[in-house]
């Protein structure tokens, strides 16, 4: 089947789940590791340490999202952040979100880049999200709380797909002993399908206007917002592109010109940029090991 | 001198322009459009072109593809309200050096032109990439964009708490020759810690909807040679001191605190430097502030800190070591006891001592067997000469 066929093959499966509310996206080991480790601590921990859980698992932030905003939705929530989030929740709603997230462990591929590349999925986001957050506080505008929640959701639509694409190799390799795609295939179904599972996950989920609007493809800076949340996501992404925390193929020039019109924007100087950078794989990849 | 070359259909834009370039001391001549930008150009030799985007005739990319295909590489910074990453991809493909985003503040346009005839690299270059393909780090930060740190204005305590009380309490328990500034939010604390330089930085751990950890990861980046102290209620934990110092801070003191935490903190962060000072071969003993139940402490903090000032003094090869007392306590037999030691300790490393205070002190020395024999003076002058 090729990667066009199978992209749209899942896509349909995805939206279908996602409309029924039976979609299942399990986490990898090292979150549920930590989610383990916050829950054994006890309920007075669990709340207070459920951020350090839920800041390194996009899907799980959004589903905490979900339950904390309730059926009103994102409405007149725009700028939410994960504390917020975790507050609203109470917890209760924190101890079963992290129990249900311990009980959905992922599959690991057997194919070691894909597994990598998984792993990049989540390291991206991460890496966007502190990103946001932080060239929003150095550069002195508020909101960086915000823009890490926003930054961390901006591929949503990413480890859903994933989920699902592990999924068939598990049962195409398990069950019926067929060889799998290789990784450059997994990764174009991914480039292929995500942006329309995130935006079919963000209506019904009713998530933040914010972070709708950086689920969709090729977002454009907003002049009339300089500091804004949305802003430092764009900039964040292609910083993070930049310095290789990714998994995909990038357009370098399109990078490079977002990396530029980003500094201005936001005001965003030499100094700060090389402090945003600078040992930055290191503080992503420690989250995961 | 060098010469810049603004190009832009707004009158208003190069007169501004025009401005900051003179105040840089630098040359600048004007043109409304590309045609004319180009005309400019086959004239005279720029340094730097400062090119808007949208213009009448012939716009900022036609000018600009006009320049390098004739070969003329003059560096170029786009000022534009243009930001449509596809645009500016293309001017960065023809070789734009950077790019302003209009509405603009000054000290952005005077930084990049400095940058650019400073001869900087692309402002990309400052990303740093531990991945193949990505930009190496390169030395920017030293450039005309960031701050000298000597126009910083040194503070040595920030203290972020959202409860101004904990504030108020520190402040009056701290010597009054320490600075401190005290901030209720993140975002005042990232504030100040970009405007200022700070010694010690306490966070407190509790400060709602702020995840401290993080904060001080921020700050940190802003304040590298800080030491970073966790303000925090004792838990049930009996590991809290570890886990906050994994967390990245230097020590923890615990709330609610009291003179003596305090004075532990001084010890730690600030006494070494102010409390007993050199100047060649000059010490200076601090005087003593507080209660009086505190002069033992205070006695005991001069007798840890004069070995090591001692070496200091005999390491630049000093044959006389003078201690200026100033207004030493000289109730009971503390202070003959701490010049009995100091004295030995001089002589161990090859230093005589003479001592500096008023009268009083002359009489305590007198007075005891052990000291007696310790040169006294009423001045520095007067010690310095009696050595030569």
């Amino acid at each position: 089947m090729s990667a066009e066929k199978l992209a749209a093959e899942l896509q349909g499966i995805l939206i279908k789940r996602i409309q029924s509310d039976q979609l299942v996206v399990p986490t990898i080991s090292a979150v549920v590791q930590k989610a383990q480790e916050v829950l054994h601590e006890g309920d007075q921990s669990t709340l207070k340490r459920a951020p350090e859980v839920l800041e390194r698992d996009a899907f799980l932030a959004a589903r905490a999202l979900r339950v904390a905003l309730g059926s009103k939705g994102g409405t007149g929530q725009n700028k939410i952040t994960l504390g917020e989030t975790v507050n609203k929740l109470g917890p209760r709603g924190v101890k079963t979100l992290l129990i249900e997230a311990t009980a959905q462990k992922i599959f690991v591929s057997r194919d070691g880049e894909i597994a990598n590349a998984l792993r990049r999925i989540w390291e991206h986001s991460v890496a966007v999200a502190v990103l946001a957050r932080d060239v929003l506080a150095l550069s002195g505008h508020a909101d960086s709380d915000a823009a890490y929640l926003a930054g961390l959701l901006h591929d949503i639509g990413k480890p859903v797909v994933a989920s699902i694409l592990l999924e068939a190799e598990r049962q195409t390799t398990e069950l019926y002993n067929r060889p799998w795609i290789p990784c450059s295939e997994w990764l174009d179904v991914i480039s292929r399908t995500h942006r329309a599972v995130g935006q079919a996950l963000s209506e019904k989920w009713q998530l933040p206007e914010l972070i709708a609007s950086c689920l969709k493809a090729n977002v454009d800076y907003d002049n009339a917002d300089r500091a804004s949340p949305l802003n430092a996501v764009v900039f964040a992404n292609a910083l993070s592109k930049k310095t290789g925390l990714y998994a995909g193929t990038v357009d370098m020039e399109d990078i490079e010109a977002i990396i530029m019109i980003g500094r201005s924007l936001i005001g965003v100087n030499d100094e700060i940029l090389k402090t945003l950078t600078k040992g930055l794989s290191d503080r992503v990849n420690g989250l995961f090991d | 001198m060098p010469t810049i070359l603004t190009v832009d259909d707004s009158r208003a834009v190069r007169t501004i322009v025009s401005k900051q370039v003179k105040d840089l001391g630098f040359e600048v001549e004007e043109a409304e459009d590309g045609v004319q930008g180009l005309a400019k150009l086959g004239e005279c030799q720029f340094d730097l072109v400062i090119l808007d985007v949208t213009m009448p005739n012939m716009d900022g990319p036609a000018m600009l593809a006009k320049m390098r295909e004739s070969g003329n590489t003059t560096p170029v910074i786009m000022l534009t309200s243009e930001s449509k990453r596809s645009i500016i991809a293309g001017a960065m493909k023809s070789g734009i050096t950077d790019y302003i985003l209009k509405p603009f503040k000054p000290e952005e346009l005077r930084n990049k032109i400095l940058s650019v005839l400073q001869g900087g690299g692309s402002p990309e270059d400052v990303v740093s990439s531990d991945q193949p393909g990505g930009a190496p780090a390169a030395g920017v930060a030293q450039k005309g964009a960031s701050q000298a740190p000597g126009a910083k204005q040194f503070v040595d305590v920030m203290v972020v708490d959202d409860m101004e009380n904990v504030h108020k309490r520190l402040r009056g328990m701290l010597p009054s020759h320490l600075t401190m500034h005290g901030l209720t939010s993140a975002q005042s604390a990232l504030a100040s810690a970009r405007e200022k330089v700070y010694r010690v930085i306490l966070i407190d751990t509790e400060i709602p909807d702020v995840n401290s950890t993080v904060l001080a990861q921020q700050i940190k980046v802003l304040q590298p040679h800080a030491a970073f102290v966790a303000l925090a209620l004792r838990t049930s934990s009996a590991e809290q001191t570890k886990e906050l110092k994994d967390q990245g801070f230097t020590d923890v003191m615990y709330k609610p605190f009291t003179q003596d935490h305090v004075d532990d903190f001084l010890v730690l962060y600030f006494d070494n430097q102010e409390f007993l000072t050199n100047e060649d071969n000059l010490l200076k003993v601090a005087p003593f502030v507080g209660k009086p139940e505190r002069l033992e402490r205070y006695f005991s903090r001069l007798a840890q800190l004069f070995p090591a000032v001692l070496n200091k003094v005999a390491a630049a090869c000093y044959e006389e070591v003078i201690v200026d007392l100033g207004s030493v306590p000289t109730q009971g037999d503390r202070l003959p006891k701490l010049l009995v030691s100091v004295a030995g300790g001089a002589k161990e490393i090859g230093m005589n001592l003479s001592v500096v205070g008023p009268g009083e002190i002359h009489k305590m020395l007198a007075s005891f067997e052990e000291t007696r024999a310790i040169k006294c003076f009423g001045t520095v002058q007067e010690a310095r000469a009696a050595g030569m």
